[in-house]
């Protein structure tokens, strides 16, 4: 099987990997152990794959491991720093924004990505965005929630 | 140290949240074991066939296959029925084998497995499996009846049973009504879609003669037993280990034919194998749920008082009768009377085969089917009355001093016990909560407007907490007290409410215990998680276990238990291995109240609807955990959101199935509903210690039918027949007709 | 679920790519591989099947969006760069907001305008924009260059004007009049998801009368097309609401819907008559 060597940059770290050409960045990621990107569609659809690609949300099953050369991927890994929760993570647990816990990384890279780049961005906006992804548990509102009160926090850090 | 109380009732976090939020969790696609293979199943393309041939020799050539099995290579046996009560001699009859062996019954049906060294080998020499197969006719329809091919010949009317049920006498009470009314309603095939697919890893140790399979859910001791079985090993050497699960809704955890043939290849090549569902896969071969057909009757008196229902059902088994048994046809007999004060009723519900993906329980199975056909008929007999649906409602609940209530099945069948609760109470908190009387003001106030708004009301009465036991047994290891019991956690949260209830019992603070319900090696006997009677059953069993202890641990240390601090005695405690053990049974199941109220908007124009709001009221009997139940039941009234607006399974013509990724399987997303509000009561169960009711599945049972009849509100067709799901096409119908029929008046 | 095996290539110029693709030309089936939202899906599940993937989202030279005297967009723009480019306002508002539309949150930051058009799905929001403001495809291939008006360009479902060894590399969008206005709106069952029926409106109004106007269906036909008889209805009148009524009606009668998705002809046609008397009725405000 045609294999293929890639290079990129996972959560501040240089990463080197060879898997077939047809893998895509998912299993790349995955293949390093830092397996908190789940996949539970590998169409685009589901959205738990969701990882950061130079600072905007993408979907990790939709593109080939090959083209991530040279980028910058932040994944669920990434988000706690010096032990420390994110304010996203924490705003997860505070508001119950999890059950099974299965869509939960991608929903919070979504978040990171939209707070990152729009940190006043409104709650419709919020929630225009949060609906690229699927929960099955949730039924919703508590993520939703919880992305308005990080929204919060970060806005309050930065003061 | 204080002895710690206070914990039932508390919102406490949740004990397993923090690998999920930070990555570390693991799920079974993130084990792998040292040279393991990787499993991909051959499925049929078609409904309906004949095995001509299956030629498989290219797949074994191909680079990196190790082996490729088929029905030839596995031992002559059947998916058994899991719950006795569900298992006919008929259902034995339409029992799965693990690969179809002459016929294919449905698209997706597993025919062979390829066994690689990698996820892409093993699909590209599957798709080298040639299949020869004879094309049959397929049967489609639930009443095709004998006129029709049949899909297993040794029940050529496609019928695996009927279920009749009696009480009191109806015949009299149709000719002594005033009103009566019919409705017939289709529910549609949906199911529980979790986040994560199915997946399994399997490893066989020759010298031991011990098997371990990863990946378990819902069911992991019956499960044991079942593949024990099938392989002719001991129980004890096979081994059933729960990793995290990404939601399971009823689906995940049964016994599949993967749960065979995975093991099986583990031990046939000596190698670890591993098998992750795709969800393509999924969509055809993991439980399909709730497609069924009604016709429902029912007799009033003029003042609005309900006399009796006669309902025709026939329910659909799909291709095979699974794990499940007849639950698919007997759950929805069980419910469809509901929390009225009917004189009588007669079901005959039928489990109909056909050729497509077979059906289990799904989330609230039977009672949510049954909710929608009850409602919407309760609507139609509310218009036929000019009574006011919530009215209608209002006359009929079973009032709380006649409780409990009996449905007195005559000598053919169990009563149907309704044992506690306060219906009417708890439907007029709804109303409150709700401001049913402003609703109504609002919604005369918007019509103006040219908005269509409607508001729906659904109630019923949900069998949960069954039987017939639980287990649990409480150790002083490792510096806490270890808490082990035989149900499992597929998200819900059931670890921190058991947590709860265990510290509680014991009086420690809730860092001082541990739930263990993961892996058969060490946790009691246990019957699983469905039936919302996790916290029910393995929550008694718990206090039983706590109780245990304690008179044990004051008897060792020879003080009075009402003095004893377990947690500041640990270290006397803990050399003398002491054990609490508890078994709580439970003969019958209990039946719990729930209703929804809806408020929605349609978009005449463009067929579309907006739950603006959505409110559930359920009596928990005791909320151990209050933020956990809300969680339970906003989650699962937002999955009934999406059933009865979005989601829908349709085959065509042929039995190909028309949806095959989640691009085409609707899922209600953050935009498409409103914050659900929960309503929780609490009227203790007298029927256990700690007085609680189950209630993983209350938020889902009423919510299809009170936003069906919403829309139907908003439309005013509260008295037509409404196909589901609601889709814009369907809504456009409805206006449309309506547009006609008031055209004469307006010229 | 994993692609059939391929073979994989890099690319990273023009030169480059029309090079592979006309190597590729030779053995067989080839595909460009762009952002990739459209064709990994279908390579995962393995509904389509090239020998050769040819990668060409690195190319940095077709990555690109310039508004002077027309708006020119290469084939690699992905489609967040339409939705945040706060430059595109009145009569190129309806650009913008479809592109703001094409799938997910997350798929816009992959997904390429020249992989939108090259997919050519009949719902598609960007192929529908790009016949609404009447613009060009540029296409090159080894033997050079050459434009498609975009109402040709598109030939039914997921069937193009692009010939063999030919690439899309962008397109040119002539500037409508600095004065107009402009809309998008489009339908579906949820908040996301393909559009059940989407329209896109472009109008000029000199003192209160409409000089010109646009009006582009999407999702109710084999490809995109322009409701023409809206059009003219639309033209010389006040935007009063007979004129709106009369235009969307119109529009319900040109298009010629198949059923899909569990929707009837009737329903789409309503959906496009209640869409444009919607976004007319919107942009009656502006021209005023
Ligand atoms: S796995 Fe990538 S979106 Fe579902
Ligand atoms: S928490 Fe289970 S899918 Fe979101």
């Amino acid at each position: 099987m045609d294999v293929l060597r890639t290079e990129f940059t996972l959560n501040d770290m240089p990463i080197e990997v060879t898997l077939p050409v047809r893998a895509t960045l998912a299993d790349a990621i995955r293949s390093t152990g830092a397996t908190g990107t789940r996949v539970g569609c590998e169409e685009g659809i589901c959205g738990s794959c969701t990882v950061l690609l130079d600072g905007r949300p993408a979907r990790a099953c939709l593109m080939l491991a090959a083209q991530a050369r040279g980028r910058e991927i932040r994944t669920v890994e990434g988000l706690a720093a010096g032990g420390r929760l994110h304010p996203v993570q924490e705003s997860f647990r505070r508001h119950r924004a999890l059950q099974c816990g299965y869509c939960t990384p991608g929903f919070m890279m979504l978040a990171v990505g939209l707070l990152e780049r729009e940190p006043n961005a409104s709650p419709e906006r919020v929630r225009a965005v949060l609906a690229s992804n699927l929960c099955r548990c949730t039924g919703y509102a508590p993520i939703v929630d919880a992305v308005l009160a990080a929204q919060q926090a970060l806005a309050g850090e930065v003061i | 140290m204080a002895v710690v109380r206070g914990h039932v009732g508390a919102e406490a976090p949740r004990a397993d949240d923090l690998p999920l939020v930070d990555g570390s969790a693991m799920f079974i696609a993130d084990l792998n074991r040292d040279g393991q293979l990787w499993a991909r199943v051959v499925r049929s393309p078609v409904a309906s066939a004949v095995i001509v041939g299956i030629e498989i020799s290219a797949a074994v050539r191909h680079p990196g296959v190790a082996a490729v099995l088929t029905a030839d290579d596995v031992p002559d046996v059947q998916i058994p029925i899991r719950l006795p009560f569900a298992a006919t001699p008929e259902c034995e009859l339409a029992l799965q084998p693990p690969l179809a062996r002459d016929r294919v019954r449905y698209v997706g049906e597993p025919v062979a497995v390829v066994l690689a060294e990698d996820p892409f080998t093993a699909e590209d020499a599957a798709e080298l499996v040639a299949l020869e197969l004879e094309e049959r006719t397929p049967v489609l329809d639930l009443r095709a009846g004998s006129g029709a091919d049949s899909v297993h010949d040794r029940l050529p009317d496609n019928v695996v049973n009927r279920v009749p049920m009696v009480c009191g006498e109806v015949d009299r009470l149709f000719a002594t009504a005033e009103v009566v009314v019919s409705e017939s309603v289709v529910v549609h095939r949906h199911t529980g879609m979790p986040l994560e697919t199915r997946g399994l890893l399997a490893e066989w140790e020759e010298g031991e003669g011990r098997l371990t399979v990863w990946g378990a859910a819902k069911v992991k001791h019956f499960n044991r037993q079942a593949l024990a079985q099938m392989l002719d090993l001991s129980p004890q050497s096979v081994r059933l280990i729960e990793v995290s699960v990404g939601g399971a809704f009823g689906v995940r955890g049964e016994f599949y034919p993967e749960d065979l043939l995975v093991p099986l290849a583990a031990m046939r090549l000596g190698r670890p194998v591993k098998w992750i569902e795709d969800r393509r896969e999924h969509l055809v071969a993991t439980n399909h749920a709730r497609e069924q057909l009604h016709e429902l009757e029912v007799a009033a008196s003029e003042d609005g008082r309900l006399l009796a229902f006669r309902d025709r059902a026939w329910c659909d088994q799909g291709a095979y009768v699974r794990s499940q048994g007849l639950l698919p046809a007997l759950l929805p007999a069980l419910q469809i009377a509901g929390p009225y004060a009917w004189e009588g009723f007669s079901i005959e519900a039928s489990a109909v085969l056909t050729n497509r993906t077979p059906v289990g329980t799904y989330r609230a199975p039977g009672v949510t089917e049954a909710t929608l056909v009850r409602e919407r008929a309760l609507d139609r007999v509310a218009a036929e009355l000019g009574l006011d649906h919530v009215e209608l409602r209002r006359r009929n609940l079973i009032a709380a001093d006649r409780m409990p209530w009996v449905f007195d099945l005559g000598p053919q069948g169990e009563p149907i016990v309704y044992e506690s609760g306060d219906f009417p109470g708890s439907f007029e908190a709804l109303l409150a909560q709700a401001g049913y009387d402003d609703l109504r003001a609002e919604q005369r106030g918007r019509a103006p407007g040219g908005e269509a708004v409607g508001i729906g009301v659904s109630a019923f009465c949900e069998v949960s907490a069954v039987g017939p036991f639980e287990q649990a047994r409480i150790a002083l290891e490792d510096g806490r007290f270890a808490v082990y019991v035989g149900v499992g956690s597929v998200g819900q949260g059931v670890a921190t409410v058991l947590g709860q209830i265990a510290a509680e019992t014991l009086g420690v603070g809730l860092e001082r215990v541990a739930i263990h319900h993961q892996d058969t090696a060490d946790t009691p006997e246990g019957f699983g998680t469905f039936a919302s009677r996790s916290t029910v059953l393995a929550g008694n069993a718990i206090l039983l276990a706590g109780q245990d202890l304690r008179r044990k641990a004051a008897a060792a240390l020879g003080i009075a238990e009402d003095t004893l601090d377990v947690d500041l005695e640990y270290a006397r405690l803990a050399p003398q291995r002491l054990t609490g053990e508890g078994t709580f049974e439970k003969e019958h199941p209990s039946f719990t109240f729930g209703a929804n109220l809806v408020l929605v908007s349609v978009d005449r124009e463009l067929g579309r609807v907006r739950v603006e709001r959505h409110l559930v009221a359920h009596d928990a009997g005791r909320a151990v955990n209050p933020a956990l139940l809300r969680g339970q039941l906003c989650g699962g009234a937002v999955q009934g959101i999406g059933a009865v607006l979005f989601e829908e399974l349709r085959y065509d013509r042929t039995g190909q199935p028309e949806v095959s990724s989640l691009e085409d399987y609707l899922l209600a997303t953050a935009g498409d509903v409103p914050a659900v509000e929960a309503v929780i009561i609490e009227n203790p169960a007298p029927t256990n210690p700690l007085g609680i009711k189950g209630s993983g599945e209350a938020g889902m049972a009423g919510a299809p039918a009170a936003v069906a009849n919403a829309v139907a509100d908003a439309l005013g067709a509260g008295a037509e027949s409404l196909a589901l799901p609601l889709t814009p096409a369907r809504i456009r119908a409805l206006v449309r007709a309506r547009e006609l029929n008031a055209q004469p008046e307006a010229s | 679920m994993r692609p059939a095996p391929f073979a994989y290539e890099r690319v990273e110029s023009v030169e480059e790519m029309l090079e592979a693709l006309a190597r590729a030309d030779g053995e067989g089936a080839a595909v460009l591989l762009a952002g990739g939202q459209s064709l990994i899906p279908r390579l995962n599940a393995r509904l389509v099947r090239p020998r050769r993937v040819i990668d060409i989202d690195g190319i940095a030279a077709l990555d690109h969006l310039e508004l002077d005297q027309e708006l020119r967009v290469g084939a690699l723009c992905r489609h967040w760069r339409l939705e945040e480019a706060t430059s595109l306002d009145g009569p190129w508002a309806a650009l913008r907001e479809a592109a703001a539309h094409v799938g997910l949150h997350p798929v816009r930051t992959r997904g390429t305008f020249g992989g939108s058009l090259a997919h050519a799905d009949p719902a598609a929001e960007l192929p529908l924009a790009a016949v609404t403001y009447g613009a060009e495809i540029e296409l090159r291939s080894r033997a050079g260059q050459r434009r498609v008006a975009a109402e040709e360009f598109f030939r039914g479902p997921h069937r193009t004007a692009l010939g063999p060894g030919e690439a899309i590399v962008g397109a040119r969008f002539p500037s409508p009049k600095p004065d107009g206005v402009s809309a998008f709106a489009e339908v579906s069952r949820r908040v996301v998801g393909w559009p059940l029926a989407a329209v896109c409106v472009v109008l000029h109004a000199a003192e209160g009368v409409i000089q010109g106007a646009r009006v582009g269906l999407g999702a109710v036909g084999p490809a995109p097309r322009r409701a023409i008889e809206a059009e003219r209805l639309l033209e010389g009148s006040a935007l009063e609401s007979s004129a709106i009524d009369a235009a969307a009606v119109a529009a319900a009668r040109a298009c010629a819907p198949a059923v899909a998705d569990g929707v009837d002809e009737d329903t789409r046609r309503d959906m496009v008559e209640a869409l444009v008397r919607r976004t007319l009725a919107g942009l009656a405000g502006a021209v005023w």
